[in-house]
C-alpha cells in the first residue's frame, strides 16, 4: 500500500519516522512542482524527529547528564540535613544563653529572653525550607522517572500524565508560596467562620 | 485568659527540631509537663497509655497523619475531649475545612510566634483569670 493512501491508524515514534521517509520518497516520484514546498516541510520533520530521538537514546542511565537529576535531589536532600544540624546548634547556644537568664539582672533577663523566644520561632525555618525543598526533591524524582521512561521506549508514547491527587491526599501540598500563603489571620478568620 | 501551667502536653512532630522548638516555647510558657511523638501513630500509643490535657500536633507526617491521628482522637470515647491544636505549614482553606470537620479545637499556621501558640493555648485550654 502506497504511503500516501495509507489509513491513518495511531502511529509511534518509530513508525511514523519510517512513514514520513515513506512519503517523502513517494512524493519525489511525483511529477508536480507544488511537491517541493510540501518535501521541504516533510524532511524538516523526519529529520527533527531523528535528531531527538538520537538526543533522547543518548540519555543513558549512568551518563552524567542522566543522573543529573537524582544528584540535585542528593544535593537538596544535605542542604535539608546540614540546615537541620544548624538549626539544632542554633537552638542548643540559645537554650544556653536562657539558662543564665536567671542569674542577671531583671531588665537584662527580659531583654536576654525576648532574643532567646525570637530564636526559638526563627528556628522554625527549617521546617518549612524542609519541606519545600522535599517537594522539590519529588518533582525532581518525578522528572527522573519519566526522564528514563522515555529513554527505555523513545518509541512509544510517554506514560498518561500524572494522576490529580484525591481526598486526603490533596491536603498534603506543604507550605504555600509566600504571595498565595494564608496568613494566621486569614486562617483565624476562616476558622471562626466555620462555627 | 490564662490556662494551668501544670497541664500535660502532647506535641506530634516528625521534625526533631519543631519538636524542640515546640518545647522550649512551652517551657518559656511555664508549661514543663511534654511529651512527645514523632508520628500518629507513635502519638496515639502515648496517649492511649496516658492521656494529656492538650495535643498540639503537625499535619504532614508519616505513615499517620495528624488528620488522622486527630481522626482516632475524636473517635474514641477516651480521648474525644481532649483539646486538640493543629499546627502546620498546611495552610490552605480545604485544610482548615478539613480539619474543623474532623473536630480540631484550633489551627496555628507555620511559621507561628509565641504569643500565637500562647493565645491558642489559651482559647482551646484557657480558664477566666
Amino acid at each position: 500500500m502506497s504511503a500516501l493512501t495509507q489509513s491513518a491508524d495511531p502511529l509511534q515514534l518509530d513508525n511514523a519516522h519510517d512513514y514520513l521517509d515513506r512519503v517523502i520518497r513517494e512524493l519525489h516520484g511525483l511529477d508536480t512542482a507544488r511537491k517541493h514546498p510540501l518535501l521541504g516541510v516533510l524532511q524538516y520533520l523526519s529529520n527533527h524527529i531523528r535528531n531527538t530521538r538520537t538526543e533522547i537514546g543518548a540519555l543513558r542511565p549512568g551518563e552524567p547528564e542522566a543522573s543529573m537529576l537524582s544528584s540535585s535531589a542528593d544535593e537538596l536532600e544535605e542542604i535539608v540535613a546540614e540546615t537541620a544540624r544548624a538549626a539544632n546548634e542554633i537552638m542548643g547556644a540559645a537554650e544556653t544563653i536562657e539558662t543564665l537568664c536567671g542569674k542577671v539582672d531583671s531588665e537584662a533577663s527580659d531583654v536576654l529572653l525576648s532574643a532567646v523566644t525570637r530564636i526559638y520561632e526563627a528556628s522554625a525555618f527549617q521546617d518549612i525550607t524542609g519541606q519545600r525543598i522535599t517537594k522539590v526533591v519529588r518533582a525532581l524524582q518525578h522528572i527522573e522517572e519519566k526522564l528514563t521512561a522515555l529513554v527505555a521506549i523513545c518509541d512509544e508514547s510517554i506514560d498518561a500524565p500524572r494522576k490529580a491527587k484525591t481526598g486526603d491526599e490533596s491536603l498534603l501540598n506543604g507550605p504555600q508560596l509566600a504571595k498565595n500563603a494564608s496568613s494566621q489571620t486569614d486562617i483565624d478568620k476562616l476558622f471562626d467562620s466555620l462555627g | 485568659m490564662s490556662f494551668n501551667k501544670n497541664m500535660r502536653v502532647l506535641i506530634v512532630d516528625d521534625y526533631t527540631t519543631m519538636l524542640r522548638i515546640m518545647r522550649n516555647l512551652l517551657r518559656q510558657l511555664e508549661v514543663m509537663n511534654v511529651d512527645e511523638a514523632s508520628n500518629g501513630e507513635d502519638a496515639l500509643a502515648k496517649l492511649r497509655k496516658e492521656p494529656p490535657d492538650l495535643i498540639i500536633s503537625d499535619w504532614n507526617m508519616a505513615p499517620m497523619t495528624g488528620l488522622d491521628l486527630l481522626r482516632e482522637v475524636r473517635a474514641d470515647a477516651k480521648s474525644r475531649h481532649i483539646p486538640f491544636i493543629m499546627v502546620t505549614a498546611e495552610s490552605k482553606t480545604e485544610n482548615v475545612i478539613a480539619a474543623k470537620q474532623a473536630g480540631v479545637s484550633n489551627y496555628i499556621v507555620k511559621p507561628f510566634n509565641a504569643e500565637t501558640l500562647r493565645a491558642k493555648i489559651a482559647s482551646v485550654c484557657g480558664v477566666a483569670a
